[in-house]
């Protein structure tokens, strides 16, 4: 039972850890670029929320709704910044850097904003549930709720609409989605855009259920995000859900046996095995496998 | 520079005059003026480097020219970029194929005819049925990714994903490189009923012999300018080839 009770609370917490993943994987996917600043742009939308609700004050809707469009404005400024300049072969080291250095810009601001170590992040009042003697915490089950809401978004935005199937083919090809009429400049914004939004969910699940932030959650989201994408494969959306939540299982489980100075440790020690056993990641083999095969043909 | 003589009788849908396109301070065109009419087939030959692809990216707006102009269907289309050409319907075809090797059959169509989908939905998806009916092929393997085709498969995929566009010209990019020669002859025979069907296409080729078969008028393409002109029935294909590529 104890076991069930573990395996739940980390796959409630997972699917936090599987939107920051998506996050990363989408404009890995789209753009075959890595954006380093993308744990930052977190941090500086979610303390830009925390700064207009200690002046302001904001109901949680409002903290919600401030957090993700400040996370998305901030991921499409580094998108202009730091990406859009840089195209071709070549752009993709010098994005992939620029990333890096805004990273310190983003976080520099951010501390600005957030001037004490903590600050406190209102979470949301729900009660718990128990259900066959299993306790699940109310606001877990909304976080569950609301990523499968935002994962299934994106995958109906991918898979049913004009503007999807566009990010697919310019994914696949850019220079072929171009010459169908694709505006390439256009997908970027869109995409970090998108990107922004579902950080900014996954950054208000994680900080609402913590109750505080602190500017360290730029990194540490940054390394989550990184490590969970990595666990799921490079470049495969469903890859980075599963590995989201892999995560978060192992975790769990890992505090649970452990106690909870071990869970950041048992995060390396798991990418490290899958480094070793499996380089591509959990899908990322049959990923690259297709990928590789489809682009020999051509 | 005058235009060339071209045959009397259909009209022009485009013409290119002095056209100069560069790659920094290389000219990869240089000062090319040709005119492909309606209904026809209009061929450019040239070796290697000659400008063909150059040319094609000019035309489909990828390319900027810095000087020339373009007029298509009554309207300029130089330096429009790449969207406003294909509305303006001149659709191309790239070399290599290009499919998005990792969607399915039907994705990759419906991509191609991505510009008219919002306003058009019934539209497309009748398109796509004859495309289904014209490429039997790609209805059997609609569900499939584009990259696990064959190279010819990929050819007609590319051809009908261009058609989805429902332009009023086809500019055909090398259909022909990298396929068996009884491949080869079946693109051709689509190529020659699409233009049984009305269709005006510039087609770009190496394989010569092939394409003075289907060409109404060729222009001959060295070193990005325009060395000559003529039609197939003037003269022997092996006059023609002779004098491209040996310089006779």
């Amino acid at each position: 039972m104890e076991f069930l009770q573990t395996s739940l609370d980390g796959i409630l917490f997972g699917s936090a850890y599987a939107l920051l993943a998506l996050g990363f994987s989408l404009i890995f996917g789209i753009m075959k670029r890595i954006n380093l600043a993308y744990g930052s742009s977190l941090l500086l939308g979610s303390a830009i929320a925390v700064w207009v609700n200690e002046h302001i004050g904001l109901g949680p809707l409002g903290l919600f709704l401030v957090t993700i469009t400040a996370a998305a404005l901030v991921n499409i400024y580094v998108e202009r910044l730091c990406f859009c300049p840089h195209v071709g072969k070549t752009g993709v080291t010098a994005s992939m850097i620029a990333s890096f250095a805004i990273w310190m810009q983003l976080d520099e601001i951010s501390s600005q904003l957030l001037p004490q170590r903590t600050h406190e992040f209102p979470g949301i009042e729900i009660g718990s549930v128990e259900i066959f003697n299993l306790y699940l915490r109310g606001d877990q089950i909304l976080n569950l709720w609301v990523a499968i809401i935002a994962i299934s978004a994106l995958f109906l935005i991918l898979r049913c609409t004009r503007f999807g199937l566009l990010l697919r083919a310019s994914a696949d090809n850019p220079e072929t989605a171009k010459l169908l009429g694709a505006n390439v400049s256009r997908i970027g914004i869109v995409t970090f855009a998108i990107a922004g939004f579902l950080g900014g969910t996954s950054a208000f699940l994680i900080l609402s259920s913590d109750g505080h932030v602190t500017p360290l959650f730029g990194l540490w989201s940054t390394i989550k995000g990184l490590v969970a994408m990595m666990l799921g494969g490079v470049g495969s959306l469903v890859g980075a859900v599963l590995g989201g939540l892999l995560l978060g299982f192992l975790e769990a489980h890992t505090t649970n046996l452990f106690g909870a100075e071990y869970r950041d440790i048992s995060t390396f020690g798991i990418l490290f095995l899958v480094l070793i056993l499996r380089p591509g990641g959990l899908m990322g083999v049959a990923h690259y496998r297709t990928d590789r095969l489809a682009h020999e043909r051509i | 520079m005058a235009l060339p003589q071209t045959q009397v009788g259909a009209t022009d849908m485009l013409s290119v005059s002095n056209l100069t396109t560069s790659y920094g301070l290389i000219k990869a065109l240089n000062d090319v003026s040709l005119v492909a009419k309606e209904g026809q087939v209009t061929c450019i030959l040239g070796p290697n480097g000659a400008g063909k692809t150059t040319l094609m990216f000019t035309l489909a707006g990828i390319l900027k020219p810095v000087s020339g102009s373009v007029q298509f269907d009554g309207i300029e289309i130089a330096g429009l970029g790449a969207p406003k050409v294909l509305q303006s319907g001149l659709s191309l075809v790239p070399e290599n194929r290009l499919v998005f090797p990792l969607m399915s059959v039907r994705d990759n169509l419906m991509a191609g005819a991505y510009l008219r989908h919002r306003s058009k939905r019934i539209e497309v998806e009748n398109d796509l049925e004859k495309m289904y009916e014209r490429f039997p092929v790609l209805k059997q393997r609609e569900e499939q990714n584009a990259g696990t085709l064959s190279g010819g498969e990929q050819q007609m995929l590319a051809l009908a994903r261009a058609l989805m566009s429902r332009p009023k010209m086809l500019l055909l990019d090398e259909p022909s490189v990298g396929l068996a020669p009884k491949i080869v002859d079946e693109i051709f025979a689509i190529i020659t009923q699409v233009k049984s069907e009305g269709m005006s296409i510039v087609l770009v080729e190496q394989n010569a012999i092939k394409a003075l078969q289907v060409a109404d008028h060729f222009y001959f393409l060295d070193q990005g300018r325009v060395s000559f002109n003529g039609n197939p029935n003037e003269l022997e294909n092996e006059d023609v080839i002779r004098r491209a590529y040996l310089g006779q």
